[in-house]
């Protein structure tokens, strides 16, 4: 069998992972010195990635507006810091994500995307929504077709993209990367790529835990993310951090992740939430006065004090208020008037998967804004934006491999780095994995023993007819993450669900019929190697660490800052798991 | 189990710009030439709708996305206005 796979070698100066917005951010900026850059991503960077269907906001800091409100660059980090990451966070990351992200801003309107709008009468006419900061900061763009925009620039720049292959290993010699190994998802050829350096940015992980309604896939962000990035470095025994924030957030309503004007989201003006006899739980949001925007001074330390103070008084979550036998609940926005109701369809239309399900909601559902109510159902959770785990790295992108960056949510440390952490992080990785490698005079020599054990743990799975069903290992998974890294986690329970999880991985003898099938059972065992991290870092975390992390262990029930303000850093050594921790510089 | 994604024959004329940038890569060209592509494994979608924002012939109804009954809208009816 191992001898039937075929190879493809492809040599590249700078290989990017993953060609979601980080990705081919990365590969747009550092095809500008020079070097040759491959893309290898799983899906099609048409539609991959978070964004892949569209993203309607990013935040910024908006020299333009901001400086006329007297809201400054360290405003904007403050905000960020206080009232997102309660000061767990890498403040030298979100500085470079708040300095540069007007610039990409900039950038993305050069490749053809909407950034202004003729009815804004603010300064640069754009449109500046109120999403994580004390002030409005988040632009709100056309961005349904990103993804397409920024593959036809990439492709204008002469970058390499290769889609539809998975890429599961990292090759390292003596400290320095010398490439990568990955699966053809549709032809099952193996690729071995030899590249100077890589820039990771595979996203986020998904799947690892079961979702509301049994529907695979439904999930909040694209479900062929599982995490292949942090897994590919826990393999090569290269840290990552913070994999013990799986943050329980119960998203959308049961269906699509959609932006029906959710209150509180990025939408404004937003539905209210309404009680079954129309009574308002949540009030609507109104539009924003884009017409003052920036014209008027604010003073930050009292918005950022208002909205810490909302923080520290939330209202009953729709879970507790269901235990108290209230609801059903309902997305109202009857009194919406027509300007307000075509922005929210512009907002869905251009945001995540709301495209389709605008289309679905009018056209096959005959939902009328103008009368109908949308019920609010909670989702699945998901290990989420909030999470801040990931690679670990420096302020300049670069992980403890020589040669190897990380980018977007790849990266660990950064929460809600989100799309404003895409745009910059890729760049800035991009920039550095290019000028690093035009250094680098030779390719490494390839690693034929790593290709060979590639080839043959693949083929033990393409020729095991007797293994199970990918899908039958990952609900295993998916069934020991639920239950033992739950809401609440313990050192007994922590310790027998890491037991549990080793015997299926012994046991998970897999079965794949067809190339697409060998890909989702290397999916399952990113989930694998992601769920392992979480349960072990959750182990040694001891310390509970609630919002926005959701970190909660009834062994130890306090937030203890003084061990554990720290990012928990851990890698693969020998076979063990090592740990360290990392204090965050306040 | 689902059948998430259906072709009107009359309109698709087998592009296959669907398979091309399937997210889930649930989708396959026909081997016969211009007709409409095979939906592989219907129960990998993943219901972003990829496939149906890039149909160029997604005005003529060319293809169509149904929502599995658990996936569907909960809707409280209103008076017409």
């Amino acid at each position: 069998m191992n001898s039937g796979r075929e190879v493809v070698k492809i040599d590249t100066d700078v290989l990017v992972i993953g060609g979601g917005l980080a990705g081919c951010m990365a590969a747009i900026k550092a095809s500008e010195y020079g070097v040759k850059v491959t893309i290898a991503e799983k899906a099609n960077t048409l539609s991959s990635g978070c964004a892949g269907t569209g993203i309607d906001h990013a935040w910024a800091y908006i020299p333009l507006i901001h400086e006329q409100m007297g809201w400054t660059i360290d405003d904007l980090i403050e905000d960020h810091t206080q009232l997102i990451a309660r000061g767990f966070i890498n403040k030298d990351l979100l500085r470079l994500v708040a300095k540069e992200n007007y610039d990409r801003m900039l950038d993305l309107e050069k490749f053809g995307i909407k950034i202004r709008y003729e009815d804004s009468k603010i300064p640069g006419k754009f449109r500046i929504v109120h999403q994580f900061h004390s002030l409005p900061s988040s632009f709100n763009f056309n961005g349904r077709d990103l993804k397409v925009k920024l593959t036809l620039e990439a492709k204008k720049r002469g970058v390499n993209i290769v889609n539809r292959v998975m890429m599961v290993a990292l090759t390292v010699s003596d400290g320095r990367i010398s490439g990568a190994l990955g699966i053809g998802t549709n032809n099952g050829k193996l690729y071995a790529f030899r590249s100077k350096t890589i820039v990771m940015s595979t996203g986020r992980a998904n799947r690892m835990t079961p979702n509301v309604t049994g529907i695979w896939g439904n999930h909040r962000i694209p479900v062929n993310e599982t995490g292949d990035g942090r897994s590919m470095a826990f393999r090569a025994g290269i840290p990552v951090i913070n994999m013990e924030f799986l943050s329980s957030g119960y998203y959308s309503i049961g269906n699509y992740e959609l932006n029906l004007g959710s209150p509180r989201n990025t939408v404004q003006p937003a539905a209210a939430v309404t009680g079954p006899d129309g009574e308002v739980i949540v009030p609507r949001t109104r539009f924003y006065d884009w017409d003052n925007l920036g014209k008027e001074k604010a003073d930050p330390t009292i918005t950022r004090q208002k909205m810490l103070s909302g923080n520290r008084n939330p209202r009953p979550s729709y879970e507790q208020l269901y235990q108290k036998g209230e609801g059903p609940f309902y997305l109202d926005l009857t009194s919406g008037t027509e300007e307000e109701i075509k922005y929210i369809e512009w907002s869905i239309g251009n945001e995540g998967k709301g495209s389709l399900f605008l289309d679905y909601l009018k056209n096959q559902e005959g939902f009328d804004f103008h009368k109908d109510k949308l019920e609010w159902l909670p989702n699945s959770r998901e290990m989420a934006g909030t999470a801040a785990s990931g690679l670990l790295v420096n302020n300049e992108l670069e992980t403890e491999v020589k040669g190897l960056f990380g980018a977007g949510d790849d990266v660990g440390g950064f929460p809600w780095a989100g799309a404003p952490g895409a745009f910059v992080m890729g760049w800035r990785a991009g920039e550095r994995a290019a000028k690093e490698a035009r250094q680098q005079k030779n390719f490494l020599p390839a690693d034929n023993e790593q290709v060979e054990s590639l080839k043959k743990s693949c083929s033990d799975i393409s020729g095991n007819r007797g293994g199970i069903h990918w899908r039958e290992v990952e609900m295993a998974a998916q069934t020991v993450v639920d239950h033992y890294a739950g809401d609440t986690r313990a050192e007994k329970t922590l310790k027998r669900g890491i037991e549990r999880l080793n015997d299926i991985r012994k046991n998970a003898a897999f079965r794949a019929e067809s190339p697409h099938e060998l890909m989702r059972c290397l999916e399952v065992q990113s989930i694998i190697d992601n769920a392992e991290m979480v349960l072990n870092a959750s182990l040694e975390r001891q310390e509970s660490r609630r919002a926005p992390f959701g970190f909660i262990r009834a062994d130890f029930p306090e937030q203890d800052d003084a061990r554990w303000l720290a990012f928990l850093a851990l890698k693969r050594c020998e076979g063990s798991i090592k740990f360290s921790r990392i204090p965050i510089k306040q | 189990m689902f059948n998430p994604i259906t072709f009107n024959e009359e309109t698709c004329t087998g592009c296959n710009k669907c398979v091309e940038v399937c997210l889930m890569e649930i989708l396959e060209a026909n081997p016969e030439k211009g007709k409409t592509p095979l939906v592989k494994y219907p129960d990998e979608c993943a219901y972003d709708g990829a496939c149906w924002m890039q149909c160029p012939q997604r005005g003529k109804g060319a293809i169509k996305i149904t929502p599995p009954l658990p996936m569907r809208v909960s809707i409280l009816r209103g008076e017409k206005p």
